[in-house]
């Protein structure tokens, strides 16, 4: 993915694999340092630490090769043309979904999230289109509802504010 | 062998878990045929719907999604030529122009037959095969598992994405999400931060859910709609008359059960996964044919060898599931955790143990492929609709079934929390370009590997135990092979790159 055909060595910015090692990097550091603390026994010999320091030791060796890849390497970031903006939409609208899910309970959110989410996606232009939009937002809820709590007897979240 | 196999085939004909099985099948087959919804994908949407049922039915419905899933990709491959799942990537070299060339119910049937027959002969391998490698399985010790499960993730790592370091560090974050948490010896908590909800550890269906379900329609979200909407689609018959079609399989013997057999293999061995059997059998079968220069024009092996290698596929990873308990890629990863979910730990007792659930799962198997010819017989013209619906309303309905599974697994919200996290988390590393698939085998086998570890050096200090041990070391041996072969052949592919690359500029 990082990968540019064409892309001359040592022209790019950062390559991304430098960027995505020195993240995991700091993780992996963070993380082992975090592991002092943990309490062992005398009574057993292998601490809970052990395997973690393990797991950190191996990460920070990877992400420290994938570093010193990215930096030889010297590709320029791939230039897919990429559309972020509903991407990042998405991701805003499902926040709010979530966030709102323990306030609305599931049926109002869920209407509400199905409703915006498709506007998002696509925004209605004709009076059919919007038509369609809520015949979607109110049979998916209705329909989920319905298998969820009637049939497979799973209880849905129920709302705080509106006890709905 | 037969007895108890045929007593729960009776058992599955039952219509409470045959409508399980057969609603199952019928949601593999239309999210196989949905282009951007893939078997993991489905598979993972699929599985809350059978929380409240019992092991079997849970498990039948599953297996259903499964087979379905791998079928249902055919129809789309080789009416519009557009693979609904990586599984039936090969179908669309000659199904597509067998369907252009005016035969499309040829084309479907053959495609459709060819993975009844299979998944009937991969069933046969399944049955026969699964109590013998579990009591080969049965000497193992923790030195053993632990050996094997590297040997699963390194495989995994080297072979899934064009980066090994970054294969191998995707699997080592899926192990490193499974230690936060009680220690499983002394119940520590680890890295918990002082949340109660994290002391029990993240469950790992919202974090599968998130990884796999945001990547998946974030990345496809980038591409704009014009790029990948179906347009009109044509609506053409079907009919067809299946005994030439039977005919034209039956009469390749060798091509039926040489793709079976390369569909089997390459389920039994982790890592190499659903989506490369369809492609090597094609491969194979091009290869021992005599007229290798007409694959890829609309000739019946071609449709053949990919439909019967995928449903085989099944079969041999259902095998590694059930015998060892190691799931070989992410849909199967994804099936173990559904088993989990039903109160069954897969291994080599799971077939002593429990054997109505694990003759009931062959049982099943079996039963899905004649489900899901009549389905296809019944529906396959539906599909072509159900692919036109629009992603601004299949992805709202997907999150929102996202949202439910990850929900209703303990009935808290801290799953869903842990659903968009981990939902930043596996569309952050796409982009990034890691591969998912370690990361996920990881945080299935994450608390196993740490058990066996600690399990082995509690009970004999020595470390060269797991080098000494002859199976053992035999893995960890191939579990260094594997890297070494995947490091070879990423140097190779590069080098040929910049040859290709270096040619081109001239």
């Amino acid at each position: 993915m990082a990968r540019v055909s064409g892309a001359a060595p040592g022209r790019g910015p950062i390559s991304t694999d430098t960027i995505a090692g020195l993240v995991c990097l700091a993780g992996a550091i963070l993380l082992l340092l975090a592991s002092r603390g943990l309490p062992r026994s005398p009574l057993v010999p292998i601490g809970p630490d052990f395997y973690p320091r393990l797991l950190f030791g191996a990460a920070i060796l990877l992400s420290a090769i994938l570093v010193v890849q990215g930096l030889v390497r010297r590709e320029a970031p791939a230039r897919r043309p990429a559309q972020y903006r509903l991407v990042v939409g998405t991701f805003a609208v499902f926040g709010a979904y979530v966030g709102l899910l323990p306030l609305l309970g599931f049926r109002v959110a869920t209407l509400l999230f199905v409703l915006g989410l498709q506007v998002l996606l696509e925004p209605p232009r004709t009076g059919r289109g919007w038509m369609r939009v809520v015949v979607v937002a109110v049979a998916t809820t209705a329909l989920t509802y319905l298998v969820f709590e009637q049939y497979l007897t799973v209880l849905l979240p129920r709302g705080r504010l509106t006890g709905f | 062998m037969l007895g108890p196999l045929l007593g729960s085939l009776s058992e599955v004909l039952q219509p409470q878990y045959l409508v399980p099985l057969a609603i199952g099948t019928l949601a593999g087959l239309i999210g196989g045929a949905l282009p951007g919804v893939t078997i993991t994908m489905t598979v993972i949407i699929a599985l809350p719907f059978t929380f409240g049922l019992d092991p079997l039915q849970g498990l039948a419905a599953m297996i259903g999604v499964y087979v379905g899933g791998e079928s249902g990709g055919l129809v789309t491959a080789s009416l519009l030529g557009i693979p609904g799942t990586p599984s039936a990537v090969a179908t669309t070299f000659d199904g597509f122009p067998m369907a252009r060339r005016g035969e499309p119910g040829r084309a479907v049937w053959l495609g459709t037959w060819a993975s009844l027959f299979g998944g009937i002969l991969g069933a046969l391998f399944l049955v026969a095969a699964t109590r013998p490698l579990a009591q080969f399985a049965l000497q193992f010790g923790p030195w053993e598992y632990f050996s094997l499960f590297v040997f699963a993730l390194s495989m995994v790592a080297g072979v899934t994405g064009r980066s090994l370091v970054k294969g191998l560090l995707a699997g080592a974050i899926g192990l490193i999400i499974t230690v936060i948490g009680q220690d499983p010896i002394m119940s520590v908590p680890r890295f918990t931060f002082g949340s109660e909800f994290l002391r029990s550890g993240f469950q790992f269906l919202p974090v599968l859910i998130g990884v796999f379900a945001f990547a998946q329609i974030m990345s496809d979200l980038e591409r704009p709609a014009r790029d990948r909407r179906p347009g009109p689609v044509p609506t053409p018959r079907l009919a067809v008359s299946h005994l030439a079609v039977i005919w034209d399989i039956l009469r390749r013997p060798f091509l039926l059960v040489w793709s079976t057999v390369v569909g089997l293999l390459i389920g039994v061995l982790p890592a190499i996964g659903g989506s490369a059997a369809n492609v090597m059998a094609y491969d194979q079968a091009r290869k021992f044919s005599r007229h290798p220069e007409k694959f890829g024009t609309g000739i019946p092996e071609g449709i053949i060898a990919s439909e019967a290698a995928n449903n085989a596929n099944v079969a041999g990873s259902l095998v590694t599931i059930m015998a060892f308990g190691i799931p070989g890629d992410a849909v199967t990863a994804v099936m173990l955790g559904a088993m989990i979910i039903h109160g069954i730990q897969p291994g080599p007792l799971f077939m002593t143990t429990e054997p109505r659930v694990a003759y009931g799962i062959f049982a099943a198997y079996l039963l899905a492929h004649p489900v899901m010819l009549v389905l296809q017989w019944v529906l396959a013209r539906v599909y072509l609709r159900v692919v036109q619906v629009p992603r601004s309303v299949l992805i709202p309905i997907i999150l929102v079934l996202c949202v439910i599974g990850a929900y209703a697994l303990n009935n808290i919200m801290e799953n869903v929390y842990a659903l968009l996290l981990f939902g930043l988390l596996g569309y952050g590393l796409v982009k990034f370009g890691f591969p998912l698939a370690p990361l996920i085998l990881g945080v299935i086998l994450g608390d196993q590997i740490e058990i066996n570890l600690v399990r082995s050096l509690m009970t004999d200090a020595d470390p060269w135990l797991f080098v000494t041990r002859p199976i053992s070391g035999l893995m960890l041996g191939l579990a260094v092979l594997s890297v070494a072969l995947a490091l070879w052949q990423h140097r190779r592919q590069a080098r040929r790159e910049a040859a290709e690359e270096a040619a081109g500029e001239f």
